[in-house]
């Protein structure tokens, strides 16, 4: 049930967790995004810019939805998006 | 006794003229920092207390030793007796960096004070643990129950936020905020949290942004539980933030005095 709640708010399923309600999962999803959007344009200011809306999108997107961090530093993610771009340019 | 939550933007401000009597910070952001503006404070007798945001009481993750560690050498370093973090999840085994809900149930109760009685072993000294807002959540207590079956369990103290009780009667039209502070024992409570919200249309519910003033009867409840246990009062302004003019407002109105 549990692993079910992670799967929708990461975006990688789009089935409600038995017991939760929509508007709330929805809401969780999109603080997600949020977070991981302001950080990366925190540090990358230029990448929205030049990818284009749909583009950075996808990306931010993508990006959540593989997302296994276990640093307690919200800085570290930045690290994190690195790697992720470099597994992402080498497939 | 009012205290505010310090936030990298007041760096540019004059905090001799802010009326908090304490601030509180996320040791999150100054374990890795130089520490210089927090010193000026302590220095200016103006506790710091520390208010975590990263330790997944709820998660699946193990507890880092190496991190309670830093914790607590941050924690000597400011002379603060005061520590804290949220009854929630920042994610499943991994960090999504939010607070999510752990499901109101009997087994987490137990899984979740564990958790706490080892993050106290290691620190060496007892936390708070701040009940929050959830947008869905499942299980069979209501919320309230669920902390104080969990903070009776790990014998630890509550950060209690009175915004988040009011944001969550709102969305779920669970207990009031008369309700839930008739099941809470006041003994436990070390401090209070206000801070203001707001409605988003998109989810057709209230978030807890800190974005705006304290509603009314928020800042009531808040004064009244002062007055009757001495328990302070926090307040917490983390987007859109005001000038100093404005935050000094805001404080004034937490040092009043009500007749109830």
């Amino acid at each position: 049930m549990l692993e079910d709640f992670y799967l929708y708010v990461r975006g990688a399923s789009d089935v409600i967790p038995a017991g939760y309600q929509e508007p709330g999962m929805r809401a969780y999803r999109h603080l997600v995004l949020l977070g991981a959007t302001q950080m990366i344009e925190a540090q990358f200011p230029q990448l929205r810019e030049q990818l284009g809306e749909s583009a950075w999108k996808t990306l931010i997107e993508t990006f959540v939805r593989q997302s296994a961090w276990t640093s307690h530093f919200y800085g570290d993610l930045k690290d994190e998006f690195l790697a992720f771009l470099e597994r992402e340019s080498q497939r | 006794m009012a205290g505010l939550g310090y936030r990298a933007e007041m760096a540019a401000w004059d905090m001799s003229a802010v009326d908090a009597d304490f601030f509180e910070v996320a040791p999150e952001n100054w374990i890795r920092r130089d520490r210089s503006p927090l010193y000026a404070l302590r220095d200016a007798g103006r506790e710091i207390k520390l208010h975590g945001v990263s330790l997944s009481l709820g998660g699946q993750a193990p507890i880092q030793p190496a991190f309670l560690y830093a914790l607590r050498e941050l924690i000597t370093d400011l002379g603060t007796q005061h520590y804290s973090d949220h009854l929630a999840a920042s994610g499943d085994a991994h960090q999504l960096y939010d607070l999510f809900p752990i499901p109101f149930t009997s087994s987490e109760v137990t899984r979740i004070s564990d958790r706490i009685k080892q993050v106290q072993d290691i620190l060496g000294m007892p936390m708070a643990v701040e009940n929050t807002t959830y947008y869905t959540n499942i299980g069979e207590m209501s919320e309230v129950e669920f902390l104080m079956q969990v903070v009776e369990q790990a014998d630890c103290q509550i950060l209690l936020d009175i915004n988040n009780i009011a944001v969550n009667h709102k969305n779920h039209h669970a207990s009031d905020l008369p309700q839930f502070l008739a099941q809470v024992d006041m003994q436990r409570v070390s401090y209070m949290h206000v801070a203001g919200h707001e409605f988003d249309e998109r989810f057709g519910l209230y978030i807890d942004t800190h974005s705006q003033p304290v509603e009314p009867s928020t800042r009531h409840v808040a004064l009244d539980l002062h007055q009757k246990h001495a328990i302070p009062i926090l307040l917490e302004w983390d987007h859109d933030l005001p000038g100093l003019h404005d935050i000094n407002q805001e404080l004034a109105c937490l040092k009043t005095s009500i007749s109830t």
